[in-house]
C-alpha cells in the first residue's frame, strides 16, 4: 500500500522520478532525484501545504499539527483543513523534497489520511496548490506565477459570488486573474482578492501564526511501598507539588484546576479534585489544600503511585506585597479573600460559602438571591448597591417558607398572644406569572419583646404566617 | 495630679498606669450611649465579642447593623462574613440600613467553629458574625486569638445562660428585649461595667 501511494506523489511531483520502486528500495531510489534539486537561496522560505480532505475534526487538525512539529518548529494550522510548514532550514535532514514528501506522507498514513503536497515558497501558493490537487514543486518566486497558472480558482476559496462574477468574466484560472489589471481587478472584485493574489505570489509577505501547542503538566511518581497512611502520601505529594511550582513558575502560570490520582494495585484509580479560586502555583500553599481534600478521601486499598495533572494553565500576575497591613488603610485583601475561599471550599465542600444580591421583585422571598462569593478583585471604594425604593421596614431574618401561627380570637399566636404594633404594609403583585401573593404585612411583637413580621393573607382562609424576624 | 513635677515625672516612658489602659483601637457603635459604656468608646477593632441573648431576634443584630454599615462602606473594606447564620439574613433589610452588599459573605451551617476561625484569622474580613453550637472555653480561647491574628472584629452570638460559663473573649454583653429597644447589659471587658438601655432602636 505504501509502495502505491508513494507512487502516487512521485508521479504528482516530480515527472521524471519514474517508476514507482518496490516498498524495501523506496529510500535509496528516491534520493539521488532529491539531491539533484538545487535548494532555495538561504532567507528565502519554502512552505509546504498539506491539505487533508479526508480531516474529520478539528481534534485531528491539532493532532496533525503536534505531529508536524518534528518537521520543523513553524508549522501554521489553516482550519479547517489544512496545515502549512515552513521547511527550508529542515529540507537538507530529510533527504530534500522527496524525502521529505515521503515522511509527510508517511506521517499522515498513520492517522489513515491522505494528504495532498505542494511545496511553494509562499504559504498561500502551497496551500492552494496543495488544494487544486497539483502536485506543485517550485522552489523560486520566479516560476511561480507560470506553475500556478493552470489552477482553478475555486482553491483560492474566494466568496462564491466574487468567483461567480470572474467566471462570467471569463476568468477560471489563477494565471487568468494575475493578467487581469491590478487596479481595475481592485474596484471590479474587491481590495481583499487583490491582497489575497499578492500573497499568493509573494509580492507581499504573508506572516502566519505558528502553532504553539498547549501545555499541560502530568507526572507520576511511583511510590517505593505501598502507602496508606494519609499523611504519608501528602508528604510523597509535596514532591510532585514541588516539580509542578518549578514548571509553573519558569512559565509564569498557574493553575485553577488539578487532579491528583492515586493508583492501586488493582482496581479503580481514586481520583481527588482540587478547585482553585484564582490561579496559584505556591506548592506549599496546594499542600495545605490537598491535606483537606486528602482527609475527606474513603482509600479502598494501598496506594501504590501518584499522578498529578494540571490540565490548563493560566497566566499568573504576582501579587505584589503591599505596605499596609490588611485592615490598614490600603491593606489589601486579594489573597487573603481567595486563599480562605479555598481553604472553606476544600473542607466544606464547593459552594460552602455564597454573597447576596437583590433581586428586582416586590415578593419579599424572591427580592433577593444568593451569588458566587463576593469578588475580592473589586475591592476599594464603597460601591452603591442599588437601593431598591423600600417603602415599609424589613426585618433582617426572612424565614424561607412563610410558617402558619395558630390564630385565637382572631390574633395570631407564637407562644402566647402577638401584639400587632405597626400599621399594615399591602403587598399584592405577581398576578401576572401566577405566583400571586396578596398580604396584609403586621409588625409583632411576643410576649418576650421579640419584634416578627407577620402577614395575612387577604384571600380566604385569611391565614397568619410568621415570616421574618426583625432581630 | 496638678503638680507639673508630677505631670513631668508621668510622662516619663518607664511608668505606665493601670488606670489607662492601652488605648484601644475602637469602632462607633452607632448608639452614644453605648458607646460612652464600651471601654475605649466602642467595640473593639479586632478581637473576639461574646453577645449572650435569651431570645433570638432580641435586637441583638440591629444593635451591631451600624458598626457593620460603616464598615462595609469604608474606602478599603474587607468582607463582613455571616458564618452559620439560623436563618437567611434577608438582604433588602441590610441594604435599607446601609450595608454594601458586595463586601458581605455567608458561609454555610457544617463545621461553624471551624468556618468561624478560618474566617477571623484569614485577614480577609473586617468583621465576622457566627452562631455557635456550645463552643468550649478553649475553642473561645483560639477564636481571640484567630480574631487578634487577623485584626477582625469577632462576634459570636450565644444564649444567655452561656454567661455562668467563664469565656476569653475580649468583651461580654447581654442584650434582651425591653419595650421598643434593647438593654445592653456589660458582664465583662476592660474596665466595664453596667447596663445601658437604648430605646427605640430599630427606627
Amino acid at each position: 500500500m505504501k509502495a502505491a501511494a508513494e507512487g502516487a506523489v512521485g508521479a504528482a511531483l516530480l515527472p521524471a522520478a519514474q517508476p514507482a520502486a518496490p516498498a524495501g528500495a523506496r529510500a535509496p531510489a528516491a534520493l539521488p532525484r532529491a539531491r539533484q534539486l538545487p535548494l532555495p537561496a538561504p532567507g528565502v522560505e519554502l512552505w509546504v501545504g498539506l491539505h487533508l480532505p479526508q480531516l474529520r475534526s478539528a481534534r485531528q487538525l491539532t493532532h496533525l499539527a503536534y505531529l508536524a512539529q518534528r518537521f520543523t518548529p513553524r508549522v501554521s494550522l489553516e482550519p479547517p483543513d489544512g496545515v502549512l510548514l515552513e521547511v527550508r532550514g529542515s529540507l537538507h535532514l530529510f533527504s530534500g523534497v522527496a524525502g521529505l514528501s515521503v515522511a509527510l506522507q508517511d506521517m499522515c498514513e498513520g492517522l489513515a489520511l491522505k494528504p495532498l503536497l505542494a511545496f511553494a515558497p509562499t504559504p498561500l501558493a502551497a496551500l492552494v496548490a496543495a488544494r487544486a490537487g497539483q502536485g506543485l514543486v517550485s522552489l523560486e518566486r520566479a516560476q511561480l506565477v507560470g506553475q500556478l497558472a493552470a489552477v482553478p480558482l475555486s482553491a483560492l476559496r474566494w466568496p462564491p459570488q466574487v468567483i461567480e462574477r470572474l467566471q462570467r468574466t471569463g476568468v477560471r484560472t489563477v494565471g487568468a486573474a494575475l493578467r487581469l489589471p491590478r487596479a481595475g481587478f481592485a474596484r471590479r472584485f474587491g481590495a481583499a482578492q487583490l491582497a489575497t493574489l499578492d500573497r499568493l505570489t509573494g509580492r507581499t509577505r504573508e506572516v502566519r501564526a505558528v502553532f504553539r501547542p498547549r501545555e499541560r503538566f502530568r507526572r507520576r511518581h511511583e511510590l517505593s511501598c505501598e502507602l496508606e497512611s494519609h499523611a504519608r502520601l501528602l508528604t510523597e505529594l509535596t514532591r510532585l507539588l514541588e516539580q509542578l511550582e518549578a514548571f509553573l513558575k519558569a512559565r509564569q502560570c498557574g493553575v485553577m484546576a488539578l487532579e491528583c490520582r492515586l493508583l492501586h494495585r488493582e482496581g479503580r484509580m481514586t481520583p481527588c479534585e482540587l478547585h482553585l479560586a484564582a490561579p496559584q502555583a505556591e506548592s506549599a500553599h496546594l499542600a495545605r489544600l490537598f491535606a483537606e481534600q486528602f482527609n475527606r478521601l474513603a482509600l479502598p486499598q494501598a496506594v501504590r503511585a501518584l499522578e498529578l495533572r494540571a490540565r490548563t494553565l493560566l497566566p499568573l500576575t504576582p501579587q505584589a506585597a503591599s505596605l499596609w497591613q490588611p485592615g490598614e488603610h490600603g491593606g489589601g485583601t486579594g489573597s487573603e479573600a481567595h486563599a480562605l475561599i479555598e481553604r472553606l471550599c476544600a473542607r466544606l465542600g464547593a459552594g460552602a460559602i455564597h454573597g447576596l444580591t437583590l433581586l428586582e421583585n416586590h415578593r419579599p422571598e424572591s427580592s433577593w438571591a444568593m451569588t458566587v462569593p463576593p469578588s475580592a478583585a473589586g475591592r476599594g471604594g464603597a460601591r452603591t448597591t442599588a437601593v431598591s425604593p423600600l417603602t415599609g421596614r424589613r426585618p433582617l431574618w426572612l424565614l424561607a417558607t412563610p410558617q402558619p401561627l395558630a390564630v385565637r380570637a382572631g390574633l395570631p399566636q407564637r407562644r402566647g398572644a402577638l401584639r400587632l404594633v405597626s400599621e399594615p404594609e399591602r403587598i399584592e403583585t405577581g398576578w401576572w406569572d401566577g405566583e400571586e401573593i396578596a398580604r396584609d404585612y403586621y409588625t409583632a411583637l411576643d410576649t418576650h419583646g421579640v419584634r416578627l413580621w407577620v402577614f395575612r393573607e387577604r384571600t380566604v382562609p385569611h391565614g397568619w404566617f410568621l415570616h421574618g424576624i426583625f432581630g | 495630679m496638678d503638680d507639673p513635677k508630677f505631670a513631668r515625672l508621668l510622662e516619663h516612658p518607664a511608668i505606665w498606669r493601670g488606670r489607662s489602659v492601652a488605648r484601644l483601637e475602637v469602632l462607633a457603635s452607632g448608639f452614644a450611649a453605648l458607646d460612652a459604656a464600651l471601654p475605649g468608646g466602642g467595640w473593639p477593632r479586632s478581637g473576639l465579642i461574646e453577645i449572650l441573648v435569651g431570645r433570638f431576634g432580641s435586637g441583638e443584630l440591629s444593635l451591631l447593623l451600624p458598626t457593620l454599615a460603616a464598615l462595609t462602606r469604608a474606602a478599603s473594606a474587607r468582607w463582613c462574613v455571616w458564618v452559620a447564620p439560623p436563618l437567611m439574613p434577608f438582604a433588602p433589610a441590610l441594604v435599607a440600613q446601609g450595608v454594601v452588599l458586595e463586601r458581605v459573605a455567608v458561609v454555610g451551617g457544617q463545621r461553624p467553629l471551624w468556618a468561624f476561625e478560618q474566617v477571623l484569622g484569614s485577614g480577609a474580613c473586617d468583621a465576622a458574625l457566627a452562631w455557635g453550637k456550645r463552643p468550649q472555653p478553649r475553642d473561645i480561647r483560639r477564636l481571640q486569638l484567630a480574631a487578634e491574628r487577623g485584626r477582625t472584629l469577632g462576634v459570636l452570638f450565644r444564649p444567655r445562660r452561656a454567661a455562668r460559663e467563664s469565656s476569653a473573649a475580649a468583651l461580654r454583653v447581654g442584650v434582651e428585649a425591653c419595650g421598643n429597644g434593647v438593654r445592653v447589659t456589660l458582664l465583662k471587658g476592660r474596665g466595664a461595667r453596667g447596663v445601658v438601655e437604648l430605646g427605640n432602636l430599630s427606627a
